[in-house]
């Protein structure tokens, strides 16, 4: 099962950064109400870098996967750099590309990501 | 057991091979297969008979219209409707329940009055009659079910009362496949309120399990003919004549009217007063091929056959610890609707395994956020069968379920 790949199933059953963060500068709330998959990221910016991310989620496999590989990658990264995450960077974390059905699923996080970053 | 191999031999898409299996198709609750024989009477429909109905005086129009009434012959003997003018042909279930919701509800529904439906209702019977409600300033109640999946019938005096005017109630459950009494229902709301309009949505019931009105004794039902072998974009409301006759129309336009003046119009008798526009005849007739189909079968050897497999279902997966089924485990009582989770897999996930393997499952909410809210579950994996289904395909889902359990190391 190309998808459900050891590394995969191990973010979603062991998520990084996984929790409520006290104090982010940044909290959004997206949610996919068709399959009934939602994130909550936390981000703490200190000059215009990223110093902790974290999130909160109820989702399938691939949202929690990429949103704790997602935030593995935040880590250190200025602002800029977040923005201009692209779709094919979260195809490549998750090892290649995924079906259609399930691409909503793959970019939750990023959408998440994109609209925390909007408000600075 | 009906004979699936004969059946399959007349459904071409189940030789289709999905991600290199054979497809398993267990999503008929979302919609059903076409057989040949309703495929071809559509194509000899436009090939040979095709023309605009009801004022054609030519031959082509006079066959038109010929087969279009013909076909709403077929359906009201199929629910066994007491006229053709209560049988009236619609989109869909959805399109079915909103005329009601629009003609009758708008006339009938007033400020404090209350409609009753039930917590277990599929959107198309619960959204249209929160609008109306919200539009008039009603109150929109829900009959609660319990722990088993089954309607708290005995609690129905705590939710009518002489100001609820309507009564809309799921014959089938789509996610909990429970088979309601409605017929017992329909009576004992009536003692309570004589007056109390009644609407089935036998969308999941009319092609499970032999029905009829008369029987049921409901104002009004609804189902669509995609759920039941037919084409998509044909529907039936059912009304009683008396109850049809005094609503106003829904659609209107060019058909429903007998005469057009600049200042009024006069509408057109029944069933044409509800039927505005060039209708889906193609469609009336594909739906009456379904019916043919299914009569042939019989329903009584459907439902055997469907409660066969959910039995079958059922004992396997209750074997299976990982594994919540939702509704009765009794299948007198249960359709063939099989919905469940496997705990700790998201049902997009669970999809997507057995998706690979061929076999196709619904998840999500089912059109039911309501119910889902109630079991305080976000989204369900719901397997649902018809005619053509097999042990040998629920063998393969129940080896599908494992291998996910296997691959999430639940």
């Amino acid at each position: 099962m190309n998808i459900y790949r050891e590394e995969i199933i191990d973010h979603y059953k062991n998520p990084r950064n996984f929790g409520e963060m006290t104090n982010p500068t940044i909290r959004v709330f997206e949610v996919n109400t068709l399959c009934g998959d939602n994130i909550e990221f936390f981000l703490k910016i200190v000059n215009k870098i990223i110093i902790e991310s974290k999130f909160r989620s109820l989702g399938c496999a691939i949202s929690t996967a990429t949103a704790s590989m997602l935030t593995e990658k935040l880590i250190g990264l200025t602002i800029d750099k977040a923005k201009n995450i692209s779709e094919n960077e979260i195809l490549t974390l998750l090892g290649g590309e995924i079906s259609p059905g399930r691409k909503k699923c793959a970019f939750l996080p990023l959408t998440a990501l994109r609209k925390a970053l909007k408000t600075i | 057991m009906l004979n699936t191999n004969k059946i399959r031999l007349d459904f071409p898409i189940l030789k289709r091979k999905i991600n290199g299996f054979p497809l398993i198709y267990l999503d008929n609750g979302a919609t059903t297969q076409k057989p040949k024989q309703v495929v071809e009477a559509i194509v000899d429909y436009y090939y040979n008979h095709n023309a605009n109905v009801n004022r054609g005086a030519h031959t082509l129009g006079v066959e038109a219209t010929e087969m279009y009434e013909k076909a709403r012959q077929t359906v009201a003997s199929f629910i066994k409707a007491a006229s053709l003018r209560e049988i009236i042909f619609v989109r869909n279930s959805t399109e079915a329940i909103n005329l009601t919701a629009y003609s009758w509800g708008r006339s009938n529904i007033s400020q404090d009055d209350e409609i009753l439906i039930t917590e277990m209702e599929h959107h198309s019977n619960l959204v249209p009659w929160q609008i109306l409600a919200h539009e008039k300033q009603a109150k929109l109640t829900y009959l609660p079910f319990n722990k088993d999946g089954l309607l708290e019938i005995d609690k129905l005096d705590q939710y009518i009362s002489s100001k609820t005017k309507i009564l809309g109630l799921v014959h089938v459950s789509n996610m909990l496949g429970t088979i309601n009494p409605v017929k017992e229902i329909i009576l004992a709301a009536r003692k309570i309120n004589p007056k109390i309009v009644t609407l089935v949505d036998a969308s999941q019931s009319v092609q499970h399990l032999p029905l009829s009105v008369l029987d049921l004794d409901c104002d009004f039902l609804a189902f669509t003919g995609h759920k039941m072998l037919g084409p998509m974009g044909i529907g039936v409301l059912y009304g009683k004549e008396d109850i049809l006759n005094i609503m106003p129309p829904f659609l209107s336009g060019g058909d429903m009217i007998r005469e057009v003046y600049k200042d009024r119009s006069v509408w057109n008798e029944l069933p044409e007063k509800f039927e505005a526009g060039t209708p889906n005849v193609a469609g009336a007739v594909g739906l009456e091929a379904a019916i043919y189909y299914l009569n042939k079968i019989g329903l009584e050897n459907i439902r055997i056959h469907e409660r066969e497999l959910t039995e079958y279902t059922l004992d396997k997966l209750r074997k299976i610890s990982q594994v919540t089924i939702y509704g009765s485990m009794n299948t007198e009582i249960r359709s063939g609707i099989v919905t469940f989770n496997i705990n700790g897999v998201h049902p997009h996930d669970v999809s997507e395994v057995l998706d690979k393997r061929g076999i196709a499952v619904r998840v999500g909410h089912h059109c039911t956020m309501p119910l889902h809210q109630k079991l305080n579950i976000p989204a369900s994996v719901r397997a649902s069968f018809y005619i053509y289904n097999t042990k040998e395909e629920i063998d393969k889902l129940i080896e599908g379920i494992r291998e996910t359990i296997k691959i999430f190391k639940i």
